[in-house]
């Protein structure tokens, strides 16, 4: 995964070791690598101004940075290289989703989940393989489908309840998603039903009406997880993206979709730089079973090539 | 599209605020275009020649006589941006045979099947007749989508609710379309590592041997476009793109580039969800959008 972000870090770490003669580095031959490495970057899709970001972190972390005149002066770059880039998302704590939720619905039923994003990023599918994963825990859920917009919509959360063996439930297409998401609440509280996943119509980050009505339904549902689910292949318009959606909406974690389709991967940082917020799993296919958790500190140590946790 | 209007009106604004172009003027300029271009997701390699060949021409070719030597910069910039756009050339929306057969094919969620609508919309508004083919097989509900879209837009409907040959339906499809002037064959969703997908898509193609093959591709993913388009090529042509989603922050710029790139041109741009929020692809109006400038025509004319 992320084949292409992981050979611009490589090359940038090779070049630092093979240029440097002193045993500290200079800001000259720091800064002229890394233009290489900034423009490698933007090519992998992180977004310019991310990219900015993280070249100035590498610039602290690696100017005047002791490497040893012999031995493994590799490790040590890579080490500076790790360091920077988790600096800049060091503070975006990894999250178990599964077990949050699990632990939630200890305290409170049912728990409510919300998918929200962009249109045809994978918000309904996700939130159907997250019925299917928590199903085989023995955890039901009720599907709200407020998307009452997109054609289409309420019929394929349909054919994905039927298939899952879980309860749908609906409006009429143009009605008030929030009132289609409070009433499936209502409905797994009288059943008892642990879990509600509330699907959404798509949305332009730049429509301030749809905008709204997103926080519509977050103030009147008060969801207990807010999922902003994404496409791994963006580009730069992941940062617009993202700075429009914090503004407007309130966002707990995140799933990248589509990775299967080999990304780049860099709306990845772009999104954890932006959001601050951790990514609970990624999207890599069309099964219910495609989905697999995600550690931001083993994706970055697979970006630099390193053990996660070891030197 | 506004941030990257902004980038390039204000490049424009500050070439029209110097007193004279000089070589450093010419590399600060030449920098901030490729920054602009970066963040529109314009692929490097792209960004590298667009820059280079601005500037020798901006530094070797005298403007005609009457015109300002910061007009000519910005006239420049212009046709580079044009043609890196995929060209002067305006997209022939004409259909040469009847019935005319589009297929539409395209990465998950892109935006076929709306797109399928907009197209059926757009010549139903032009007085013909047209009908939609659904052979998704995969999506849940993809039946549904386009049945009720078609509904909407007043278009004939075709699709097996259960079916799952795609090949079939598509060949009964297109039986059941007699008398229609126009017929858009909607595909289900697949990337370029979903080899059996690939492969079902060819077949669809050799079955019904469409007039012209769409390819749908979301502005919001960039410079990835050209990814998408080489791999779909590999299995069948592509005649012609639609770009969804260009209602974004939409940048757009670099999907675009990416397509004109491989060679196929783009026809439609869409820019919202609704049915008729699709937009004929003009390279040249485009870009003098983006440029921000009403008077640009003024000044490609005066040229
Ligand atoms: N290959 C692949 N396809 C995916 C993945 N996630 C979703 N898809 C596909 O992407 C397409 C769109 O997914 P949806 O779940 O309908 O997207 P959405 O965000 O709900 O779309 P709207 O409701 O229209 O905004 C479908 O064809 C899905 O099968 C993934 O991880 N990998
Ligand atoms: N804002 C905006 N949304 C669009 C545009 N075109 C399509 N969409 C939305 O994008 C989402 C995906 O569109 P679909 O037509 O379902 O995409 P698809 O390519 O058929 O998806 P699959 O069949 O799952 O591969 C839907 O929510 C559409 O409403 C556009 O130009 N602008
Ligand atoms: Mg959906
Ligand atoms: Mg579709």
């Amino acid at each position: 995964m992320f084949e292409r972000l992981r050979r611009t870090f490589s090359k940038f770490v090779d070049s630092i070791v093979s240029t440097v003669k002193e045993d500290a580095l200079g800001e000259r031959e720091v800064s002229e690598l890394a233009e290489d490495l900034y423009l490698d970057l933007v090519e992998s899709d992180v977004a310019v101004d991310v990219a900015d970001a993280l070249i100035s972190a590498l610039k602290a972390k690696l100017v005047g940075a002791k490497v040893p005149r012999f031995g493994d002066r590799e490790a040590a770059v890579r080490r500076a290289v790790y360091d920077a880039l988790l600096s800049l998302v060091g503070d975006v704590q990894d999250a178990d989703f599964e077990s949050a939720v699990i632990e939630a619905a200890e305290q409170a039923r049912p728990v409510v989940v919300m998918f929200l994003g962009p249109n045809g990023y994978g918000k309904t599918t996700t939130l159907a393989k997250i019925a299917y994963l928590f199903k085989s825990r023995g955890l039901q859920s009720v599907l709200a489908a407020a998307d009452t917009f997109r054609a289409g919509a309420r019929e394929q959360l349909e054919e994905h309840g039927k298939r899952l063996g879980l309860r749908v439930i609906g409006g009429k297409y143009g009605s008030d998603p929030a009132s289609v998401a409070y009433d499936a609440v209502q409905h797994a509280r009288s059943k008892g039903i642990p879990l509600v996943l509330i699907d959404t119509a798509g949305r332009m980050h730049t429509d301030k009406n749809l905008m709204d009505e997103l926080a519509k339904i977050q103030r009147v549902v008060e969801p207990h997880f807010s999922v902003f689910v994404f496409d791994a292949q963006l580009g730069n318009e992941a940062l617009e993206i993202a700075r429009y959606y914090s503004k407007h909406v309130s966002i707990d974690g995140m799933v990248a979709t589509k990775v299967d389709s080999y990304p780049k991967g860099g709306s990845i940082l772009t999104f954890l730089y932006t959001f601050k917020k951790p990514i609970y799993f990624l999207g890599v296919g069309q099964r219910y079973e495609d989905l697999v958790k995600f550690k931001k500190e083993e994706y970055i140590a697979q970006l630099i090539g390193l053990q996660p946790g070891g030197r | 599209m506004r941030p990257l209007t902004e980038l390039f009106s204000k490049l424009v604004e500050k070439i029209r605020g110097v007193e004279y172009i000089d070589e450093q003027t010419l590399q600060e300029i030449s920098r901030e275009l490729q920054r602009s271009l970066l963040k529109a997701d314009v692929p490097l390699d792209m960004v590298r020649a667009f820059t280079d060949t601005a500037v020798r021409r901006i530094r070797e070719e005298r403007p005609p006589p009457g015109i300002p030597v910061k007009d000519f910069v910005i006239y420049v910039i212009y046709q580079e941006l044009v043609k890196l756009l995929g060209g002067e050339a305006e997209p022939d929306l004409k259909l040469p045979k009847r019935p005319y057969v589009i297929m539409l094919l395209g990465v998950e969620g892109s935006g076929k099947t709306t797109t399928a609508a907009k197209i059926a919309l757009f010549y139903i508004k032009r007085g013909l007749k047209v009908g939609v083919v659904e052979t998704d097989t995969i999506r849940p509900a993809a039946y549904d989508q386009l049945k009720q879209l078609a509904e909407r837009v007043g278009a004939r409907f075709y699709g097996e609710r259960d079916g799952n040959d795609a090949v079939g339906i598509a060949r009964r499809g297109l039986e059941q379309m007699k008398g229609v002037d126009l017929v858009l064959v909607d595909t289900a969703g697949r990337h370029k590592n979903e080899q059996s997908l690939l492969e079902e898509v060819k077949a669809i193609y050799d079955a019904i041997k469409p007039d012209e093959v769409m390819l749908v591709v979301d502005a919001t993913v960039g410079r990835q476009a050209a990814a998408q388009a080489e791999a779909f090529m590999k299995y069948v042509p592509i005649h012609s793109v639609a770009i969804t989603k260009m209602d974004s922050t939409a940048r757009g710029g670099g999907a675009l580039a990416a397509v004109a790139k491989t060679g196929a041109r783009v026809k439609f741009i869409g820019v919202g969800e609704g049915v008729d929020e699709i937009e004929p692809f003009s390279p040249r109006k485009f870009v003098a959008r983006v440029l921000g400038m009403g008077d640009l025509e003024t000044l490609v004319e005066r040229v």
